[in-house]
């Protein structure tokens, strides 16, 4: 706090990595621990020189890998501290081991992730998998599509994260280039704002001398379940948490986003798309081109993974007839044999009366943008199977099928 | 808003560093952060070592402890033995963890976000989590210095997970990673990694020492030496482990000597401000490695040549001390003039029982 520029609301023209460096200066985050890999480094480039600069008082730490990072993260939030770190594709991965302890600890670490595929063979484009392949770790996790919404979601989920009825880490994720790297309009705020929405951060048992406490004893078999269950409980109960955030958001910051899905053009939508992330804004653009053309598509965009909003995705989904998932990720031998967004949405939609029939696309993959053509030839696909009553095949890898 | 200064602690140097651990000194502190309700071993090394540091760090501390039998062993879930503040965390996160208590606090202090003397912030690494997994967050933490002392408690093996190698495991040492056999008579035929050196030589601003739970007074101040010390410092501790060592439990602090005693466990201090070490540490007598190796199980399948291999590594240390090698010491170097340990039968029953 001490050192911090105190700035009235501004808007500015900055990328989605930046945002969340701005995000994080908001946040008066007391450690920052850093380590360079692509795209996400940016966050921790500008974040390095508003250190340097005075503009935020925060120990920058440079780590020796993400294993590392996440372990200072983890003391340095044990300790009492409000954290701040991040990471892209294998380096997300790297640092595998600390997911479960973090969230185990009930340390509300957050976590920056500006996605990146993993290697081989060491592709700098946007696939989820990255920041997916931990989502059942603990972490309260979603993605942003631009970098207004990058900036919003990282204040919102230090508001969730550092809840006392949540305690949980998060994973704040925005595609890589396509937001990290693309400039955007951002409205930054007043610093009294920030201040009436987000409270300082207090852990109730940190690592202090005069109350002292021992983090993370050895169990026996049977003292796990009861500590597994409240973690499970603590997921599901911060879903409450979180809809009270977001209606907090819209009333101090008067931007109201859904906490868990998006809808565009669905009123009258026979066939809509599923997704995460910034291929929303493209989504967006196609969906109005083909509207122009008669064709009844929408768009559903998930913006919180974890916890997994089921009974939303069913209720929307049910009045749909077909639903087309864009995966940007990969689910090797999964369910669809495509990528593992597909299985996620299945299982919300097993319950439902009205069950829409069900495509995975593999599209974005290797972080190439998804273009209007494409669009086009995944919507005949879902109207193709609306026509007939059942689809062709599950999984279809567009650009590589007539 | 100014920032607040970080006001330090400054802990007092104990007189007689070199008396035997029998001894009584009434400079002792009465606090005792490491009380019993643990489940170490009957003659456990590093817990007397954990005892005697948190002893000498005081109630204003924090231990971090990376998996390995001192977690394992020591903290049992609804009991603990800490009377501070303690975390677990991964084996490999040694290191970087403490680093992120030690900057928190540093944050916080300056911020105004706690108030109070910076506290004693301590992780104890076995020689597993400090010589390999962990060895990049501990160097990662040296270098950059935060104010924290990272020990080495090392009885030279995994011995949580049942007595493996570790690269600080003795030459010739037996353990369920480096069995003896007829291919492989020595058992373990690598020498170990010199850690401290590695660190005293790879971050020269830190104040660096090693030490034995044989000298407990001198391990005591070691301690606060590194705790005073404005920014990082390591200390690796001779802690003897009986279940994998193989020894009559009441002789932990005879082997803690013996092993300084033999020239296996070289006493050095690294100087920061002079850059340079302090090999003044004399040991009362100066005695052949298989005095040591004879009370152990571990070394009871070793041939006098292997015997000898010791012996001319323990002459190494004593020449890179600066000491004038006796006559006889030089002999014990030469297998014509040893024994073997015992008979292979002998030692595969021995064997038998890590």
């Amino acid at each position: 706090m001490a050192t911090t520029s105190v700035s009235k609301k501004r808007m500015v023209r900055i990328n989605g990595c930046v945002a969340s460096a701005q995000a994080a200066k908001y946040a008066d985050v007391d450690v920052i621990a850093a380590y360079p890999i692509r795209p996400y480094t940016a966050t921790m480039m500008a974040l390095a020189q508003m250190v340097a600069n005075g503009e935020l008082d925060a120990e920058y730490i440079v780590a020796d890998s993400e294993h590392s990072q996440l372990s200072i993260a983890h003391g340095a939030a044990s300790a009492g501290a409000r954290v701040f770190t991040g990471s892209s594709g294998v380096g997300v991965q790297f640092a595998y081991e600390l997911y479960s302890p973090i969230s185990g600890s009930r340390m509300p670490v957050q976590m920056m992730i500006a996605d990146r595929t993993l290697d081989p063979p060491g592709d700098f484009g946007s696939e989820h998998t990255d920041a997916l392949s931990t989502r059942d770790m603990g972490w309260i996790m979603g993605w942003s599509c631009d970098a207004q919404e990058a900036f919003d979601n990282h204040l919102i989920a230090y508001r969730i994260g550092e809840d006392p009825r949540v305690l949980l880490p998060q994973m704040v994720c925005q595609d890589g280039f396509f937001v990290s790297h693309i400039t955007g309009d951002v409205e930054l705020p007043d610093a009294g704002q920030v201040k009436e929405f987000l409270p300082p951060y207090k852990h109730p048992y940190p690592l202090d001398p005069r109350h002292p406490v021992s983090h993370g004893p050895q169990i026996m078999p049977e003292q796990g379940p009861p500590l597994q269950l409240e973690r499970a409980r603590a997921m599901e109960e911060s879903m409450a948490v979180i809809e009270q955030a977001h209606e907090e958001f819209e009333k101090i910051f008067g931007r109201k986003y859904d906490p868990w899905l998006e809808e565009f053009m669905t009123d009258d939508a026979e066939v809509v798309f599923f997704l995460q992330g910034a291929h929303a804004v493209t989504a967006r653009f196609a969906i109005k081109h083909m509207r122009d053309k008669g064709l009844k598509v929408g768009m559903v965009r998930l913006r919180t993974i974890r916890p997994y909003p089921t009974d939303r995705v069913n209720e929307v989904l049910s009045k749909f007839k077909v639903v087309g998932v864009i995966e940007t990720n990969m689910g090797l031998g999964s369910v669809s044999s495509g990528g593992s967004l597909y299985a996620e949405v299945c299982a919300a939609l097993y319950e439902s009366q009205k069950r829409p029939l069900i495509l995975s696309f593999m599209a974005g993959m290797g972080g190439e943008a998804i273009v209007l053509k494409e669009f086009y030839w995944m919507t005949q696909k879902m109207v193709d199977a609306q026509k007939r009553g059942k689809i062709e095949k599950r999984t279809h890898w567009v650009g590589f099928e007539e | 808003m100014a920032t607040i200064e970080v006001q330090r602690q400054i802990l007092p140097i104990l007189g007689s560093p070199n008396q035997g651990a029998r001894f009584y000194n009434p400079e002792l502190p009465s606090s005792e952060p490491f009380v019993p309700g643990h489940r170490t071993c009957a003659g456990c090394g590093p817990s007397i070592q954990y005892r005697m540091t948190s002893k000498a760090a005081g109630d204003n501390t924090i231990l971090v402890g990376p998996t390995g039998c001192m977690y394992v062993a020591n903290s049992s879930y609804l009991c603990t033995p800490y009377n501070v503040p303690w975390a677990h965390t991964q084996i490999g996160s040694a290191g970087s963890f403490t680093a992120g208590v030690a900057a928190a606090y540093e944050a916080m202090i300056r911020k105004g976000k706690w108030k109070g003397e910076f506290p004693n912030i301590i992780c104890e690494a076995g020689d597993g989590s400090a010589s390999d997994i962990g060895l990049a967050s501990i160097s990662g933490a040296l270098y950059r210095n935060h104010d924290c002392l990272i020990i080495c408690y090392d009885n030279e093996q995994y011995a949580n997970t049942g007595i493996q190698a570790s690269s600080r495991t003795p030459y010739g040492g037996m353990t369920t990673f480096s069995p003896p056999g007829p291919l492989v008579p020595e058992g373990k035929k690598l020498f170990p990694k010199d850690l401290a050196r590695m660190m005293a030589a790879g971050h020269p601003h830190c104040y660096v020492a090693t030490a034995s739970v044989g000298y407990p007074i001198d391990l005591m101040n070691k301690v606060r030496k590194g705790l005073n010390h404005k920014g990082a410092a390591y200390l690796m501790v001779y802690t003897p482990c009986q279940k994998g060592f193989v020894y009559e439990t009441p002789r932990s602090i005879d082997l803690g000597r013996l092993v300084v005693e033999c020239g296996l466990y070289p006493m050095w201090e690294w100087n920061p401000e002079k850059r340079a070490y302090d090999y003044s540490f004399r040991p009362a007598s100066m005695r052949p490695v298989s005095e040591y190796l004879k009370l152990q199980g571990r070394f009871g399948h070793l041939h006098a040549e292997h015997i000898a291999s010791l012996q001319k590594f323990a002459n190494e240390q004593w020449r890179m001390l600066g000491v004038q090698l006796p006559e006889a010491l030089i002999q014990a170097a030469d297998a014509k003039n040893l024994v073997n340990m015992a008979s292979a039968a002998q030692a595969e029953a021995v064997a038998q029982t890590i």
